[in-house]
């Protein structure tokens, strides 16, 4: 079996298919093991893609969705930025700009071109959030206080990092002088880059076996293929016009809600996604720049339509997303985003959402939704600045089959963060970790429930960002299910004098306060009263409910 | 020279399998039905048999090793009913919480696997320590008294006991401990502080609970055992074989049944070291294929390599879906790609698995109501298993049903001749377990040019030479009988015992005294867990740059300068000068090594081969391919592919462009 050039055969198709993932994933278990971040190695928030030497995407690794829609146009970002033939062996590329990456400055997207005798090939690209890039707030992800980016902290537009194997020393320099934790920054940074080292010889060597003709030529069939299955699995939904809308609670405390509308029309192989009619850019850094827009529609429809098909170009070709230019889901620069990762789970959740009366079988109710604060301040004990992170994930909403899942992220997919890492890393002590109950949605199957996490902070003078959501608008239930709980972060909860703080909150803590996050419960599917009397008597007894 | 007489059997899932090696120095070997619930039965019956076969008298039995796979199907079947876990206040959600990844994606219909614990079996007190090791709140012992007393009355039998910190400071879990001792003997303890004293709570806990599932049907089993063997006339100690691939007491093991979780994969992994080493090739890949997965795990100077923590029954092996374990173990990648494993055709190529037709209904050539075409049923159509006769089964298979099998399901989709989709089926599956082979050998930083690789299993010899071809490694070593591999490794493992400490030091202001203690300490308490006189003690340090969250083990000898040389090979480059911070340290103490001689092949006259079409891309499509029976090869004889060689249980295919010899084993070297 001859490959004809143009036209590879099945079985060079697939070896080379299965060669550009698990370059992917050895990349991302490399970045994972040699991350310093907490966020990075314990949460995994950081993606791995391949693309090809136009900069179309060839393969992703099974990381965070998020940063998707971000890397399928970040190569070609880097291409308007240094035309390919001003590229050498041995340079590495880094931006940071939001709206040319994934939408703030802590993520950090690294490009790494790859050539085979002397030839560009390809990219490989990792994006990583980096725990501080500087601006008003630890983390970097202020709601509260900010009217633009410039509030945010450090803008890096395409830059080369690594010149010809040489480090631009100024660049990283400026990089370190602008962060609050300036060893972490510089420690990921080194990560991402010797990860993708790796990458590029592993690329090299698949060129060296298959010469660049079969190896193109591969990528086009992937993306062809992977099209047209989209496409036949679209065509499968029955066409119409979808509404659905829903609220943020608010862009920081005492501001209004921010609807969030979404039209999806399913018309024959093709799905268009439209935002009109959502509200327009905050001045606060609740704004989502359209690349990480897009990613959670991407995400959201390929659950949908394909969910363990690859996901390449030719995924992402059937699905038609605008928003109108200025709403806070594609603002325009340079309006605030650092925040935005708030906004992800409800742009996902719209498109369920919508689509819920079409497709009822493959859809969720809305999930609980998590909680992503920051917080800095003197570590008294360690004798240095620190900047935690909390990532704290509920349950998710309930489906046609089942009851949502406890505790599992989504769909932005990062891990906890264990609570003896954040102990011997940051000066707090978390006093607890566990399920809120009576919090799940009620339906014929029951939504997850919201989780509490209560964590002391050992420091003065704490600068908190809140970062959470679902305290004035329920996660909605599908067909019939009933909404899950509310969710509120507490201050000293059973202390007198507690309080409670917005979701968006920045706020100063003392030395000894403990913020008690709680996270709202996830939403049901169907009709409760058709719930097996059975489970409700298991979650009874497990203590999950009190009541129904 | 006369050695001692050797006794290992092997429980599987479906066979038990026996080795005797005699005082001659020969193996002998039986299998048997492995009998359920207790595996005991088929165990002594087999004993006997193979004792009286050979002519061996029990009090003349130097040793007997016994490896078992009773804890992984204990934790599959959750039987812990009469369990418990004891936590601090406010985390008694930790074991279902988890880590919270999602394993598939995108996959919004995906389940977790059931907590080994419902939340009714988890209590907490009142204690905390923190990370530094200090105490918090203090252990509140009445508190404690009341809650044994509780769990007793409520019939808990084991207790697991996982406090946050404890890695630090065990202070509270002992005095629980002893507090139970006291007030409820009859309860078996599971201490964090012992099991696995590492830091991350979640999978720290789920070691515990594991242990603690799997104590007391453990204890009583090897109680069992060894009390049938002493009956018997045995005056030796009874050895199990750990998921590291040492073998530790009946005893220790006892204590410890957490360790001895997945012994199988272990075992075959060092009888393929001692294919190396009676080759000359001490760092090599083993590479084990049977029915529903491919196992492949690296060995460098003679030894497997080996991780600290794994994970027990993942979802269709997808990382992340499984149980962790801190417990140390070969470092092994398992893919769904076997004999069995099911091809389909999708997005115009040819995908293999994981999904597995298994032994029922199996390959659509077994006649057994498959109608999924399997790699077997591939191997089949190209020729190169024989109809007649398969595996110990004897089976005869069908080729008409395979046909229609790869016919209608792959090589019509794709518009491509049924030979060639078979041929397609071959080659991706081989793929699959190349990029495996690529994960434990570069990704590892060893260039598998460097390498040997030595086939087991029943598919391994089919598939090995093409499995290397584009990787470069030098030998495949392909063992007669490779059906019994793995009970002769039960007979060639040390004994062997892994201590640990989790202590947080800035390494490069290290107390060369304190970690001279540390070590010392560890070292008595292996030697009394050994139960022999060790022959040596290996001390091992984690490293990591200062502020990373995962460590790299090297030698405490040198330490610095072995963790940037496996650092820059394993991740691209090294920081030299960042700090260093060392987390964990680690003793194993090892006690003998024990010689076992496999049998040798006498020569004999050399037979004209029969031959039958198989198909080879190189030759155009089918050619004439020589078949020989692997028992008429004689040592020394040269073979040239296109070759197959067939014996009971496996075939070995040998692709033009190889050539192999006969070694004085009967083993095939093959090189391309």
């Amino acid at each position: 079996m001859v490959s004809e050039p143009g036209r590879p055969d099945p079985i060079t198709l697939g070896v080379v298919w299965g060669a550009l993932r698990s370059i992917c994933v050895e990349v991302g278990s490399s970045v994972q093991r040699t991350a310093y971040s907490i966020q990075a190695r314990e949460g995994q928030d950081f993606s791995v893609a391949v693309f090809d030497a136009q900069g179309r995407m060839s393969a992703q690794g099974p990381y965070s969705p998020g940063h998707m829609g971000a890397m399928n146009f970040a190569i070609g970002n880097f291409i308007n930025a240094f035309a390919p033939e001003a590229l050498r062996p041995g340079d590495t590329l880094l931006l940071n700009d939001p709206q040319l990456g994934s939408g703030h400055f802590p993520d950090f997207l690294v490009a790494q071109p790859c050539f085979w005798r002397e030839r560009l090939v390809g990219f490989g690209v990792n994006l990583v959030h980096h725990t501080d890039v500087g601006g008003s707030r630890p983390g970097s992800q202020a709601v509260e206080g900010i009217f633009d980016w410039h509030q945010e902290g450090l803008r890096i537009p395409p830059v080369k990092i690594v010149e010809e194997g040489r480090e631009n020393k100024t660049a990283l320099d400026i990089i370190a002088a602008n962060s609050r934790v300036p060893g972490n920054v510089l420690g990921d940074l080194r990560s991402q880059r010797a990860s993708l080292r790796v990458g590029e010889q592993r690329m090299a060597e698949l060129y060296e076996r298959f010469g660049s003709e079969t190896v193109d030529a591969c990528v086009e069939a992937m993306i062809q293929q992977t099209e047209a299955r989209v496409r036949e699995r679209i065509q499968a939904m029955p066409d119409g016009e979808y509404r659905f809308e829903d609220f943020m609670d608010d862009c920081g405390s005492g501001t209004d809600p921010l609807r969030i509308a979404v039209l999806v029309t399913v018309s024959g192989d093709r799905i268009a996604v439209d935002f009109a009619g959502s509200d327009p850019q905050t001045e606060s850094g609740l704004n989502s720049y359209f690349n990480y827009t897009r990613s959670y529609v991407y995400a959201a429809l390929k659950c949908l339509t394909d969910p363990f098909g690859p996901m390449n170009a030719g995924a992402l070709r059937p699905i038609e997303i605008s928003a109108p230019e200025g709403c806070f889901l594609n603002p325009r620069p340079p309006a605030g985003g650092g925040p935005r990762a708030a906004i992800c789970t409800r742009i996902f959740e719209v498109i369920l959402g919508a689509l819920a009366g079409a497709v009822p079988d493959a859809v969720t109710a809305a999930n609980s939704h998590f909680c992503n604060a920051t917080f800095g301040a003197w570590d008294p004990v360690r004798k240095r600045r620190f900047v935690g992170y909390e990532l704290i994930h509920g349950g998710t909403g309930a489906r046609a089959a089942r009851d949502g899942c406890e505790a599992m992220s989504s769909p932005y997919n990062a891990a906890n963060i264990p609570i003896e890492a954040v102990e011997a890393a940051t000066p707090v002590i978390v006093e607890r970790f566990e399920f809120i109950p009576d919090t799940g949605g009620r339906g014929r199957h029951r939504g997850g429930l919201g989780v509490r996490r209560d964590v002391r902070i050992l420091a003065e003078n704490v600068k908190l960002t809140n970062l959470s959501e679902r305290r004035r608008f329920r996660p909605f239930g599908v067909l019939g299910g009933e909404p899950g709980a509310l969710g509120r972060t507490v201050i000293n909860p059973g202390a007198p004098g507690e309080y409670e703080i917005g979701g968006k909150a920045s706020v100063d803590l003392r030395y000894g306060d403990v913020v008690s996050f709680q996270l709202a419960g996830a939403g049901g599917y169907g009709d409760p009263a058709e719930r097996d009397p059975a489970l409700v008597e298991e979650d009874r007894r497990l203590g999950l409910i009190t009541r129904w | 020279m006369r050695s001692s007489v050797q006794v290992a059997f092997d429980v599987g899932g479906t066979f038990t399998d026996f080795v005797l090696q005699d005082a001659e120095g020969r193996l002998h070997t039986g299998k048997r039905l492995t009998t359920y619930p207790d595996p005991t039965g088929a165990c002594l019956e087999g004993l006997d048999e193979i004792m009286a076969r050979t002519g061996a008298v029990w009090p003349e039995l130097a040793r007997a090793v016994h490896g078992s796979t009773l804890g992984s199907n204990l934790v599959i079947e959750r039987k812990g009913a009469d369990v418990a876990l004891v936590t601090t206040r406010g985390f008694r959600d930790v074991l279902a919480i988890g880590r919270q990844k999602r394993y598939e994606l995108y996959d919004l219909q995906t389940e977790r696997p059931r907590p080994l614990l419902d939340r009714t079996q988890v209590h907490e007190l009142t204690e905390r320590v923190l990370a530094d090791g200090s105490v918090y709140v203090p252990l509140d012992l009445d508190e404690a008294r009341a809650l044994i007393r509780r769990l007793g009355e409520s019939g808990v039998r084991s207790l697991a006991v996982c406090f946050l910190h404890s890695y630090a400071n065990p202070a509270h879990e002992r005095r629980f401990g002893e507090l139970l001792k006291q007030l409820a003997p009859a309860v078996e303890v599971s201490l964090s502080c012992d099991v696995a004293p590492q830091f991350r709570e979640y999978e720290r806990t789920s070691t515990t609970v594991i242990n603690a599932y799997l104590v007391n049907a453990v204890r009583e089993y090897l109680r069992g055992m060894t009390g049938r063997l002493a009956e018997r006339g045995y005056g030796g100690r009874l050895f199990i074989m750990q998921s590291s691939g040492g073998a530790a007491t009946a005893e220790t093991m006892a204590d410890f049944p957490v360790r001895m979780i997945e012994s199988g994969p272990a075992a075959g992994a060092l009888i393929a070291a001692r294919y190396g080493e009676m080759t000359g090739h001490p760092d090599l890949i083993a590479f084990d294929m049977g029915g529903t997965t491919a196992k492949l795990s690296l060995i460098t100077g003679g030894r497997p390599q080996t991780v600290d923590s794994f994970e027990l029954h993942r979802v269709r092996l997808a990382p992340g879906s499984g149980l962790p374990l801190n417990v140390r173990s070969l470092d092994l990648v398992e893919i769904g790609a076997g004999g069995g494993s099911i091809a389909r055709a999708e997005l115009g190529t040819i995908q293999v698995g994981p999904e597995s037709a298994g032994s029922a209904p199996g390959p659509a050539c077994y006649g057994l109501g498959g109608s999924q075409p399997t790699v077997t049923d591939a191997n089949l159509l190209l020729g190169y298993l024989n109809p007649d006769g398969f595996a110990e089964a004897s089976l005869r298979l069908d080729l008409e049903a395979a046909r229609r099998a790869i016919a209608e399901k792959v090589a019509r989709p794709l518009g491509l001749p049924v030979e060639e989709a078979a041929w397609g089926i071959h080659a991706m599956v081989n793929l699959n377990m190349e990029l495996a082979t690529r994960v434990v050998s570069i990704e590892r930083g060893h260039d598998p040019r460097t390498l040997a690789l030595v086939a087991t299993g029943g598919s391994g010899p089919a598939h090995a030479c093409r499995l290397v071809q584009q990787l470069g490694v030098q030998t495949v070593i392909l063992p007669a009988s490779a059906g019994v591999a793995s009970a002769i490794g039960l007979l060639a493992a040390e004994v062997k015992f892994d201590l640990s400490r989790s202590r947080l030091v800035d390494f490069d202001r290290l107390d060369p005294e304190e970690a001279e203690d540390l070590y010392r300490e560890m070292e008595r308490e292996a030697e009394q867990a050994l139960g022999a006189l060790p022959a040596a003690l290996v001390r091992e340090v984690d490293l990591r740059y200062s502020g990373q969250g995962y460590e790299l083990t090297v030698p405490y000898e040198n330490a610095r300068q072995e963790f940037e040389r496996l650092y820059g090979r394993r991740y691209g480059m090294a920081s030299p000068g960042e700090a260093l911070e060392a987390t964990t340290w680690r003793l194993t103490a090892i006690a003998e090594t024990p010689h076992v001689e496999l049998p040798r092949f006498a020569p004999r006259e050399a037979r004209p081969p029969q031959r039958r079409p198989a198909y080879f891309p190189e030759c155009g499509g089918f050619t004439e391919t020589p078949v020989h029976p692997r028992h008429q090869l004689s040592p020394g004889q040269e073979l040239e592919g296109p070759v197959v060689v067939e014996e009971h249980g496996s075939t070995t295919v040998l692709p033009p462009g190889v050539r192999a010899r006969v070694d004085s084993y009967g083993s095939l070297l093959a090189r391309w």
